[in-house]
Parts: C-alpha cells; sequence; structure tokens
C-alpha cells in the first residue's frame, strides 16, 4: 500500500506540470535576418545568346578568343552590348581569318567599346541632341585611375546610332541585359582631337589659330588643352588650311586696299602673307579666339560630342562655344542629309552668321588620315570643313 | 546640503539623550497546529511594537519583554498559511500555548504600502500583491526578483541576466520612470540614470522579508513618480530574523550553445544577523553572482525614424549586411553610421565629365545611402557579468519602541541596459546609505544614494567612434568642415562602389566589393589592434569624444512620518509627513548640461491621510503636495473605500492622482545617441543654449516639398495620471481560495513624449530630440484576476491573468505603451509532501501576447511567449538545510522581452541553503 501512496504523490505533480506545458507551444525566438532577394534572373545571358545565334558566330569567336565570355555570360551584371553580327563583320572588312589573326588583347579593346555597363533598352536611348554618353568597358590608361572609360555615344535621333554606327535591330532581352545589333564594328578611337590637328598637314592654319587663340592663357584652360585632355568632349568644325587662307587673303586685302593700295598689289600682297601659317601670329589674339571658339562645341558647356547623324536634316543652330561668352548669340546653322541608298550622311553644311554661305562638310567618314568627317578621339569629333565661319 | 546637515544633527542628538534601558522578562511559549502546518518561521510580534521573535521548526519561541511593555499585551502570531492569531499575556508566567489555524492562502497577511499603516491584505483599499518569505523560498527562481515577474498585471523587462525592469499598467521598458521602487524605505532609481537599479544593486536575496507591489498610481503616499505603481521590498529586521544563513544556486545556462558555449551560473547569498541585547542587533548580507549574460543579438534590419524617411517609430524591414548596403541592426554597433555617396560620387563627376552621365543614372540621381560595417554586441561586450551586494545594518533599541537604524547597502556589477541605446554598465557602483528613526507611531529617515557609472559607456557610441577612429568615414578639419582625403572609409568606398558599377556588377555586388575595400584593415573584433582602440574609446569620457559616462549623481533624502491616531481616532486615523529630497548632477558634461559644474535640483512634499470606519465601510482620504524647485507645485488626492460585504469579502473602490516631475535626465541631459540626434532636457535653460531664437528648430517629419514648420513649445509641465479602480478580494470556499479582480480606468496628462525637430545651424543641420508634454490625453484600461486555491495535502494552485489597453491615441502618437493585451501566470506546488514533508516543489507558467514594443532605442512586434519555470527541493531538518533543483525556463524556449534586448533562455540550478527559514 505504501508503494502506491508514493506513486500518487509522485504522479501528480507530473501531470500537472504535464498540463502545464500543453497550455503553450513554443516560443518564436528572434529570427534572423530576411535577405532582400536579388532580382530573379529571366531569361538566356548575352553570351548563351550569342553562342547560340548563328548569325552571331563571328562575333561569337571574336568573343571567345577576346576572353569575354565570363563577362557576358555573368548574369548578375548589367549590360549592354551592341553586338555586331557576321554582316557588321563583313561591312567593317573582319572576316574569320583577321580575327584569327587579331591579338586578343586588341580583339578584346574593340570588343570592349561596344560594351556598356549598363541596362540601356533601346527606350533610355535619346533622341535629342547631345547625346547620351555611356561609357564602355575600356579604361585606356588604368594607371592612372581606375575610373577611366572610353564613351559612346548611342542615339536615336535619325534613326538608331552608336556613334556614327547605324544600329540595325534593337531589344533583344537577355538576362543580363540588352542585345543591339550594329552595322558595323564601331572602332574605339585611340587619339586625342589634338593630336589630329597637330599633324594634319591640311590643318596647319587651325592649329597656328589655335595656338594664336591660346595666347596669354595658362595651359590649363588654353584650348589645346581641353584637345588634349581626356575629360573633354568636344566637336571641331575644322576649316582646312585652303579655307583658312582664303579667309585670311580677303581680310589681309580689304585691309591693304583700305590703306590705299592698289587692289591688284593688294590681292597679290594678301595672297603671299596668306600663304604661311606664320601670318597668324600677327592677328589679335582676341580676333583668333572669337573664331577658333566659333568652331568648336564643348569646353564650357555640356560635353558635346557629334557625329553627323546627329545633326537635323532640318536647318538647325547649335551653340558653339562662344556662347559661354555670349549667350544670345544664335551659333551655327548646321543641316544634313541623308543617303540616298546609304544610311549614312552623304552632304551637311554649317554657316556661320556671319558667312554670305554655308560651309560644307567634306563628307569621308573613313579613318584617318584620308577620312575629313566624323573623325572620332578620345575627347571629341572633328569634321573638315571648306570655309571659316564667321560669328558676325 | 545644510538642511540635510540640521536633520543629521537632529538624528544625533535624538539619539544620545535617550541613554535610559529598562529590564526586560522573558516569556516563553508554543504555537500548535492540528492540521500539519509547517510551525517554524512563524512571526510572534508585540502588537503595537517592532519587538518580536520567530518560532523555531517546532513551534516553540522565546521572547525578551522589556518593561516599557506594560502587562497586559497582546501577541501578535502570523507567518505563511497560518490566519494571524492574537493572544493576550497577562503576566510573565502565563502559559503561552496559542493554537494556531492553518489558512488557506496567503489572504491574512498583513501588508503595509496600502495605506503605509498595517492593513490585512483582505481589507486594502487599493490592489496589492504581496510576496512573502514563503514564496521567496519556494518560488522557482534563480532570482527572487522574477518572482514579482509571475505577479498578476506586472511586466518584466530584460535587459539583461541581472538588469530586469518591474511594470504594471504599462510603458514598460528598462529605466521606466513611471514605476517607483523603494527598497528598505529608500527610493531605489539611480539618481542619474534615471533607472530603478534593483535588481543589481539592492537586497540579497536572504535578507528580503518580503516585497509588496501597488499596481497602478501611487504618489498620493509615496510621491512624485509611482504614475504606474511602486515596488516595496523590505528587509529582515536583525531583532526579528537572527543567525547565520546561506544560499548558493550553482547552475548552467546557454546549454544548446546556441549564443554561447555552455556556461556556469552562479550565485552566493550571505545573511548573519545577531542579536547581541535587547537593545542592539545587527546584520551582515551579501550576495554574489557571475555568469555570462544573455546576449542580445537581434541582426534584422532596423530603419530609423529620420528627418528623411517620414517615419515616427522605427521598423524592422527585409534586409541584411550583404543585401542592404544601409543596413542597420538592433544589436549592431557601429552600422548607425550613415552616409550617402552620392556627393562623392558628383565630385568625381565632376572631374570626371565623362561619367557624369553614368553617375547621374545610378539611383536616378537620388541619394545612396551606405552605413559603416557594425559590430555585433557578443564582440564588444564582456560577457561576464558579474554582480555583488553588500550590505547590513545596526539596530539600536533607545526604547522598546524606538529604534534606530543605521543601514547601507552597496552594490557593483557589470550589466547591459537598454536606455535610448544600448550601454554596457561597467563596474557602475551605487550605494544607499540611511539613518532612521522608528517609533510605534512616528518615524525619521534620512538617505542618500550615491551613483558612481564607473567605466559603463555606450556600446552605439562606442562602436561609432571606434570606426572613426580607425578610418574616418570622412575627415573634418578643424573648423568643421567635411575635407575628403583619399584614405576616407567613405570616399575609398564610394570610388570602389563606382569602379564595380563600371564592370556592370549589380548594384549590391558593387556594395559588397566597395565594402570590402573601405573596410581592408579593419580591425577583428577580439584582435590588440581592435581592443586597444575600443578600450581607448571606452576609457575617454563623452565630453572629449570617447563612449565614457562619469556619472556621479547622487541624491539626498529626508522623510518622516507620524500617525496621530491616538489623538484623533475619535474623528479618524491621521497620517501626515513630509519629505525633502536633493539631487545633485554630476556628469561632468557627460550626461547632463553640467559641464560648469554639478547642477542641485531640489524638491519636497507633504502628505496627509486620514481614515474612518463607518460601519462596514472604511474610508480614507489623503493628499499629498509636492513641488520641485523647476516646476510648479502640485496636489494629488487619493479617496479610498473598502466596503465589507460579508465576512473576508471585501469591495475596494478607489480614485487615485498621481504625477511625477520629468525626470533628471528630462529635465537636464545633453547627449548626443545612436542615430546622432541630441537629447536635450526640457527645460527653458536648453532654448537658450541651443540658441532657438536665431536657429528655430523646425518639426519632423518634413514632408517633400513642403515648407519646414517652426516649432513652439510650451512651458514644460509634470505629467499626471487619474485613475479610478475598482476590486473585489475574498475568501471562499472554507478559507480555500483566494480571489481577487480588478479593474482600472486611468488618464494621463501632460504625458511626457520626446520629440524630434530639426535646426539649422551655421555648422550644418542637426536633430533635437526634446521631452515635451503631449496635448493628447492618453488613456488606458485593464483589468487583471487572480485565485489560489489549496487543495489540501500541501498542494496548492494559482492562476492569474490581466489585461491593459492603451485607447483613443491620435495618429502618429507614440506612447510607449509597450505592454502585451493579455497575459497570464499558472503556478502548481505543494508546500509539504512525502515523508515528514520533506518534499516541496512549484512550478509557474508564464504566458504574454506578442506586441509592438516602442522605444528610443527600437521598436517592433515582441512575439508572444512562454515561460515554465519548476523547482523542486528536499528538506534537512537536522543539519536546517535543503537541496533543490531548478530551471528558469525550463524548456530552453528562447524569448525576448523587448526589441533589442537580450534572448533568454534556460538557467537550471543546483540549490543549497541553510537556515534560511
Amino acid at each position: 500500500m505504501k508503494k502506491i501512496q508514493i506513486k500518487q504523490w509522485l504522479l501528480k505533480p507530473v501531470y500537472m506540470m504535464a498540463a502545464l506545458v500543453v497550455f503553450a507551444a513554443c516560443n518564436k525566438d528572434v529570427p534572423g535576418p530576411t535577405p532582400i532577394a536579388p532580382a530573379p534572373i529571366v531569361g538566356s545571358s548575352i553570351a548563351t545568346i550569342i553562342n547560340s545565334d548563328p548569325n552571331y558566330s563571328l562575333l561569337k569567336a571574336a568573343v571567345t578568343k577576346a576572353g569575354l565570355v565570363l563577362i557576358l555570360a555573368d548574369s548578375t551584371r548589367n549590360l549592354t552590348l551592341f553586338a555586331p553580327d557576321d554582316a557588321a563583320f563583313a561591312a567593317s572588312g573582319v572576316s574569320a581569318d583577321v580575327i584569327n589573326a587579331l591579338p586578343a588583347a586588341q580583339l578584346a579593346a574593340i570588343l570592349s567599346y561596344h560594351l556598356v555597363p549598363e541596362r540601356l533598352p533601346a527606350a533610355a536611348i535619346g533622341t535629342v541632341f547631345p547625346n547620351r554618353q555611356t561609357p564602355s568597358f575600356i579604361n585606356p590608361a588604368p594607371s592612372v585611375s581606375a575610373l577611366l572609360r572610353l564613351t559612346n555615344f548611342p542615339s536615336a535621333n535619325n534613326g538608331a546610332w552608336l556613334n556614327n554606327i547605324p544600329i540595325k535591330a534593337v531589344d533583344r532581352a537577355a538576362s543580363n541585359g540588352w542585345i543591339h545589333t550594329v552595322a558595323g564594328l564601331v572602332m574605339p578611337p585611340q587619339r586625342f582631337v589634338w593630336d589630329r590637328i597637330d599633324t594634319d598637314p591640311g590643318l596647319t592654319y587651325l592649329k597656328a589659330a589655335i595656338k594664336r587663340a591660346d595666347v596669354g592663357s595658362p595651359s590649363a584652360s588654353s584650348l589645346e588643352g581641353a584637345l588634349k585632355n581626356i575629360g573633354a568632349n568636344v566637336t571641331v568644325f575644322a576649316p582646312t588650311d585652303a579655307a583658312m587662307q582664303m579667309l585670311l587673303t580677303g581680310l589681309i586685302y580689304q585691309q591693304l586696299v583700305g590703306q590705299g593700295m592698289p587692289p591688284g598689289d593688294a590681292l597679290a600682297a594678301a595672297q603671299q602673307a596668306a600663304s604661311t601659317p606664320d601670318i597668324i601670329a600677327t592677328l589679335p589674339v582676341e580676333t583668333m579666339r572669337g573664331i577658333v571658339v566659333y568652331h568648336l562645341f564643348g569646353p564650357g558647356l555640356p560635353g558635346r560630342r557629334a557625329f553627323t547623324n546627329n545633326f537635323s536634316p532640318s536647318p538647325t543652330f547649335y551653340p558653339t562655344v562662344l556662347n559661354s561668352v555670349l549667350a544670345d548669340h544664335p551659333g551655327v546653322l548646321i543641316q544634313v542629309s541623308f543617303g540616298p541608298n546609304t544610311p549614312f550622311v552623304t552632304a551637311a553644311t554649317v554657316k556661320g552668321v556671319g558667312n554670305a554661305a554655308a560651309a560644307n562638310f567634306l563628307i569621308d567618314p573613313r579613318p584617318e588620315p584620308t577620312g575629313s568627317s566624323d573623325q572620332h578621339y578620345l575627347n571629341g569629333v572633328l569634321h573638315k570643313i571648306d570655309q571659316v565661319l564667321l560669328p558676325q | 546640503m545644510r538642511r540635510i546637515a540640521n536633520l543629521l544633527a537632529t538624528f544625533v542628538l535624538v539619539l544620545s539623550s535617550t541613554v535610559l534601558f529598562a529590564q526586560t522578562t522573558s516569556i516563553s511559549g508554543k504555537v500548535r497546529n492540528s492540521s500539519g502546518l509547517n510551525l517554524g518561521s512563524l512571526s510572534v510580534t508585540i502588537k503595537g511594537t517592532t519587538l518580536g521573535t520567530t518560532t523555531d521548526e517546532s513551534g516553540n519561541f522565546r521572547l525578551d519583554v522589556p518593561s516599557s511593555v506594560q502587562f497586559p499585551f497582546t501577541l501578535v502570531v502570523s507567518g505563511v498559511g497560518a490566519v494571524t492569531q492574537e493572544f493576550t499575556v497577562r503576566s510573565a508566567t502565563d502559559v503561552i500555548d496559542i493554537e494556531i489555524l492553518a489558512t488557506a492562502t496567503l489572504s491574512d497577511e498583513i501588508v503595509v504600502s496600502a495605506t503605509r499603516t498595517q492593513t490585512r491584505a483582505l481589507e486594502s483599499p487599493v490592489t496589492i500583491e504581496r510576496v512573502g518569505l514563503s514564496t521567496i523560498r519556494t518560488a522557482p527562481s534563480a532570482n527572487y526578483y522574477d518572482i514579482v515577474g509571475n505577479v498578476k498585471g506586472v511586466d518584466l523587462v530584460t535587459s539583461s541576466l541581472t538588469f530586469k525592469t518591474v511594470t504594471t499598467r504599462g510603458f514598460a521598458g528598462s529605466g521606466n520612470t513611471r514605476f517607483t521602487q523603494i527598497m528598505d524605505g529608500m527610493d531605489n532609481q539611480a539618481p542619474g540614470l534615471n533607472f530603478s537599479v534593483g535588481s543589481v544593486i539592492g537586497l540579497s536575496e536572504l535578507d528580503v522579508e518580503s516585497m509588496e507591489l501597488l499596481p497602478g498610481a501611487s504618489s498620493a503616499l509615496y510621491g512624485p513618480g509611482g504614475m504606474n505603481g511602486t515596488l516595496l521590498i523590505a528587509s529582515k529586521n536583525p531583532f526579528k530574523h537572527e543567525g547565520l544563513s546561506f544560499q548558493s544556486k550553482v547552475g548552467i545556462m546557454h546549454t544548446d550553445g546556441r549564443y554561447r558555449n555552455p556556461s556556469p551560473y552562479h550565485n552566493y547569498n550571505f545573511r548573519f544577523a545577531k542579536k547581541i541585547s535587547e537593545k542592539f542587533a545587527f546584520k551582515v548580507t551579501a550576495e554574489f553572482i557571475h555568469a555570462q549574460d544573455w546576449l542580445a543579438d537581434d541582426q534584422r534590419n532596423y530603419i530609423r525614424p529620420s528627418a528623411s524617411n517620414g517615419l515616427t517609430v522605427g521598423r524592422i524591414a527585409p534586409g541584411t549586411r550583404d543585401t542592404d548596403p544601409n543596413f542597420n541592426a538592433p544589436n549592431s554597433y557601429g552600422d548607425e553610421t550613415t552616409a550617402d555617396i552620392r556627393g562623392v560620387l558628383t565630385g568625381i563627376g565632376a572631374q570626371a565629365p565623362f561619367l557624369q552621365p553614368f553617375i547621374n543614372s545610378i539611383n536616378a540621381n537620388g541619394p545612396i545611402n551606405v552605413s559603416r560595417s557594425g559590430y555585433r554586441e557578443a564582440e564588444l561586450v564582456d560577457p561576464n557579468t558579474i554582480n555583488f551586494k553588500l550590505g547590513g545594518s545596526l539596530n539600536y533599541r533607545i526604547k522598546p519602541d524606538l529604534e534606530l537604524i543605521a543601514a547601507g547597502y552597496w552594490g557593483n556589477g557589470n550589466t547591459v541596459y537598454t536606455g535610448s541605446d544600448r550601454y554596457s554598465l561597467k563596474d557602475l557602483r551605487m550605494g544607499q546609505y540611511k539613518l532612521e528613526l522608528n517609533s510605534r507611531n512616528w518615524g525619521l529617515r534620512a538617505y542618500t544614494t550615491q551613483e558612481d557609472a564607473g567605466q559603463s559607456y555606450n556600446l552605439t557610441a562606442a562602436a561609432r567612434i571606434f570606426n572613426e577612429k580607425w578610418k574616418p568615414t570622412v575627415t573634418f578639419n578643424a573648423a568643421g568642415e567635411p575635407t575628403p582625403q583619399t584614405t576616407d572609409w567613405l570616399i575609398q568606398y564610394a570610388q570602389s562602389y563606382l569602379a564595380n558599377k563600371l564592370t556592370g556588377m549589380e548594384d549590391i555586388d558593387a556594395h559588397n566589393g566597395a565594402r570590402v575595400v573601405a573596410d581592408q584593415g579593419r580591425p577583428l573584433p577580439g584582435s590588440p589592434e581592435f581592443k586597444r582602440i575600443y578600450d581607448q574609446v571606452r576609457r575617454t569620457p563623452i565630453s572629449e569624444g570617447g563612449a565614457l559616462f562619469l556619472d556621479k549623481t547622487s541624491l539626498y533624502a529626508v522623510e518622516g512620518q507620524y500617525n496621530l491616531a491616538e489623538y484623533t481616532k475619535k474623528f479618524a486615523d491621521v497620517l501626515i509627513g513630509g519629505n525633502f529630497r536633493r539631487f545633485v548632477l554630476n556628469s561632468q558634461g557627460t550626461l547632463f548640461i553640467d559641464t560648469a559644474g554639478t547642477i542641485p535640483i531640489n524638491e519636497w512634499g507633504a502628505y496627509i491621510q486620514a481614515s474612518r470606519h463607518i460601519g462596514k465601510v472604511t474610508l480614507n482620504v489623503s493628499g499629498r503636495y509636492d513641488k520641485n524647485e523647476n516646476f510648479k507645485g502640485r496636489l494629488t488626492p487619493r479617496v479610498t473605500a473598502v466596503i465589507e460585504v460579508a465576512r473576508n469579502n471585501n469591495i475596494r473602490v478607489s480614485y487615485q492622482t498621481a504625477y511625477r516631475f520629468p525626470s533628471t535626465q528630462q529635465q537636464y541631459i545633453n547627449l548626443v545617441v545612436g542615430g546622432g540626434e541630441i537629447l536635450i532636457g526640457g527645460l527653458p535653460v536648453f532654448h537658450k543654449i541651443y540658441e532657438f531664437d536665431k536657429y528655430p528648430p523646425y518639426d519632423l517629419p518634413v514632408q517633400p516639398g513642403q515648407t519646414p514648420k517652426t516649432s513652439t513649445f510650451s512651458t514644460f509641465k509634470p505629467e499626471s495620471v487619474q485613475s479610478i479602480e475598482v476590486g473585489y478580494k475574498a475568501l471562499l470556499d472554507n478559507e480555500r481560495l483566494l480571489v481577487d479582480v480588478y479593474g482600472y480606468l486611468g488618464e494621463y496628462t501632460n504625458f511626457i513624449v520626446r520629440r524630434a525637430v530639426g535646426q539649422n545651424t551655421p555648422r550644418g543641420t542637426r536633430v533635437l530630440s526634446i521631452p515635451v508634454n503631449s496635448t493628447a490625453k492618453v488613456k488606458t484600461y485593464g483589468a487583471g484576476f487572480s485565485g489560489e486555491y489549496r487543495f489540501g495535502r500541501g498542494y496548492f494552485g494559482s492562476l492569474n491573468a490581466s489585461t491593459d489597453v492603451l485607447q483613443d491615441i491620435p495618429e502618429g502618437f507614440v506612447a510607449f505603451f509597450n505592454a502585451p493585451r493579455y497575459r497570464y501566470n499558472v503556478g502548481v506546488g505543494n508546500y509539504g509532501m512525502g515523508k515528514d514533508k520533506r518534499i516541496s516543489f512549484s512550478t509557474a507558467l508564464r504566458w504574454q501576447d506578442a506586441f509592438f514594443y516602442e522605444s528610443d532605442f527600437t521598436s517592433g512586434t515582441v512575439p508572444a511567449f512562454f515561460s515554465l519555470d519548476a523547482q523542486v527541493m528536499y528538506k534537512f531538518p537536522a543539519i536546517k538545510s535543503l537541496i533543490g533543483i531548478g530551471a528558469n525556463n525550463l524548456l530552453n524556449q528562447y524569448y525576448v522581452t523587448a526589441l533589442g534586448n537580450p534572448s533568454i533562455g534556460g538557467l537550471y540550478y543546483v540549490r543549497f541553503a541553510y537556515n534560511i527559514l
């Protein structure tokens, strides 16, 4: 009997405790943090698309050789590839053999210029001038700064363009961005605008004019300095030496005639004086500066790099650097015409306020030294024109 | 000070003028019981005096009666589980044989705090909860302070193992200034830090005689403060409780290794009291606790309210360090520093115009806020929590009914406290010392509280400053202007982030890569480099750019009470009293605006209470007037009635008011906290110091597109509460069931809240947090029920449930109400069973509902939780010892009591106690 008693008093509390525990469920301890889920990956990567689309066979080969597959296959990146298809390679004269022959580094540089580190659907590419400026994957001087980038200039004005190369097809969606197909290779620039002016035998007067305009200016704020600065973003309307000679001859002739020299002598003397750019060093600095900046888009204004295809087919005034001093100046009047039978600009004119007639662009987009329009450099574009633009 | 000196001199005079001692007579007797009641430890006192003794295990007692006590007199025998019994002793030779009846419950206990006179708990005019000796002895708690948490209507906020804050009727939070704790007659609030330190520096467990809890407005009797309740902890008088006692609770915590490795828990208690003669007795007490503290490790993302995000209360949000660059977790410190890298990117864009369009396209040219990398609490705070308490008293009976007591309680501890930030209270020292004269009908007490924050520091500030010392976010020059350097964290971060973005990296990857670069060489927790910088920061005072408090604020108080009943009893029982308090703020500019020297604050008050029986009704009217030098005086009345509807069946009705002066911090604080905002005091002097006339502050948040509205401030006033309470307490079912029910309504006016305002100064925009009186009336109501039942054979059970509700709060108003809507406690146990009733056990289960916790530190939902405590003990009467095993949170179900506070798990202990009855 005693045993049973002990059992009873032992069991009673056990029952009670059990009853208590039934009351309660488990506690929730402090939960761990909830990660913010990354956006879901939808679709194939750019690499997958390139590798599987037969139209991109040359691009596939180039990308593979250049070692860019890993980047294009990385689904966590935000990219836009301006992708040359096989036709584009052909249009640029690049065959499979050329790809095989090119060093991988050079190939990588060319392809990297087609790649932008952000998602740019066609809708994000602006239709108004100035162009959107987007960094590419090329750092021209990593030792200077990790943040240096060559930029490219997509535009949806007058059709779709990357710099001066037409975009054939847009908005192929990939998991890591967009693919737009370009009609040709877009070559990365390698020199400064100044380098062209400095070395082009047909631009010696312009070079002298710029040097004259810079007299008295510290090199940091000089025009030459700007044209050599990677941070600048300019368009230069470069009057040829002939155009400069013509202007100078006229100016000197007028001056001599005004001084009473007979017109025949005056013309000969003027032609003689204008026959070398040295004469420019004798002209007033202010006058030279006024003329030179009227030929420039860029410093002092938002970066304005204009390829011919960016200009309007109807006559339109564009502000020049002169507007940074004379805000109300109308600028230069530019008109371009496209085609026929080609998407490119075939003729273009630019007229200064003081000119009787418009100057012509010397349309020839081939690479330097031959080319004379849409000459693309690290910090700008140069177009040769056949008259000096007069601001008044 | 002079006034205090005078009063102390009075004490000495009283002491030296009373030199007559009379002869004593000895009486002895026996207490008997036929139903197996435990006869040990019953209290035997001479009615109307403080003279008394306790019975031994067999019920025998012996008491010396001084000649000043005239025969016949009445002995009062009371104790746990016994019906209080009176016995008239006519002469010294009387045979004293007292038959005592076991009561079902604690019902017949005598409480003091409800009316400041001895009253049967059953007849208390306001709700009162008493935790007596037997409960303390049998409760399944590693620390006696936890027992209060199982009383109905009580919320216990646990900031750390040894830092717990008791609250009733809402507005919980550590450092709750609306709830007063009185320890052995002294207000236990740290005068500078403004929290009650009861669980750190107070009585040691073996010296606690009782805890009485008065929920609700109670300042009519206990002075300003006590808006929501008052807890009174009484110590054992060495005349009544003699002998050597010892207790150890040795246990283990963190058994599952979830937050820390399994580690021991040590709690040792010692008390020695000796009655040298009928005139003189003394006691010495000590307690030592050592353990690895609970760990606060809430690593969820927390969005702080700021001037720009329009939030008035912070909130938990998705995000981790790896998925949110501006991540900031409640228990990760240093990540409160946040900065916008947009400014740096714009600077880069100006230098590299070809990147400007790209830079502008990031986040639509909006702000890109990033936070510094933080350190977890476990990496910053010493896990060792140590608490040492030392106390004692010298008791001298000038006359049989006049006792002089000199007592001191001193404590020293390491703990963690949650206020506007988390604070590591390191080597915190606080002492309370008193001189007290107690007569049959009057009492006089002078005491002082001396606080020393030791090496306490603000965790958030320490970690943020640590980060700046290691690597500045942005360098500022001597003139306070930002002068970014390429070695600055934010610059390195921004450059690296942009470089990463230029490779097409996903935004978060770009951020994480940038963090790796900016954090390169960041000292690892525990490394010598880390320790060197961190120690330097935490040991440098806040005023000198560190995180250390130099708080040595003190309080001096004198109070007296006189019971005029013997002169006024024809009309009513009248009680009068008064008090004077002087705070001396001394933080050397590290907490208060006391850079130029200490700031004194004086306050005084007086009260009167009259009670009268009219038939079955006892009416009690009391009023109290208080004045603080910085605020207008104020009267707080109280009216109560107890109606005896039947024997042991009482209905109580009360109208109470209470109010409190703004705390010393709400008056004079001047402190920069976590998010960078500046907490300032509410007194007008701050308007001058912060040049409100030159740079008018404006209301926050400023909604986008709106012009800021200039803030207006009305006179800063004390807050007050009016409350109406109805209750019913009864002993039913042959005195086996004690039932208590209450309901209350409370209305707060001039409720003190903090309000953030913005201010634009030449040195930038800053956010000031100013205490103001809310114009909104804050209403609360609630109810509670408790039942305690004796099953017989020593079994008992108890159940209580309570609710507190905040109502009608205006949109956007943050009240910091912080009370679960419902909570309940269930307990079962046995006082004595088995052979010779040697075994006892008790269990306690607490459950509380989920609620939204609001505080300056963090706000968010505290999930519902339960906690089960249990203890089994076995007595060895021959050696007056017991051993037991117990567990707090037996099932090791982690819970938090407030957001950002530690997760509390199971604590399992073995208990040994000698002579604790």
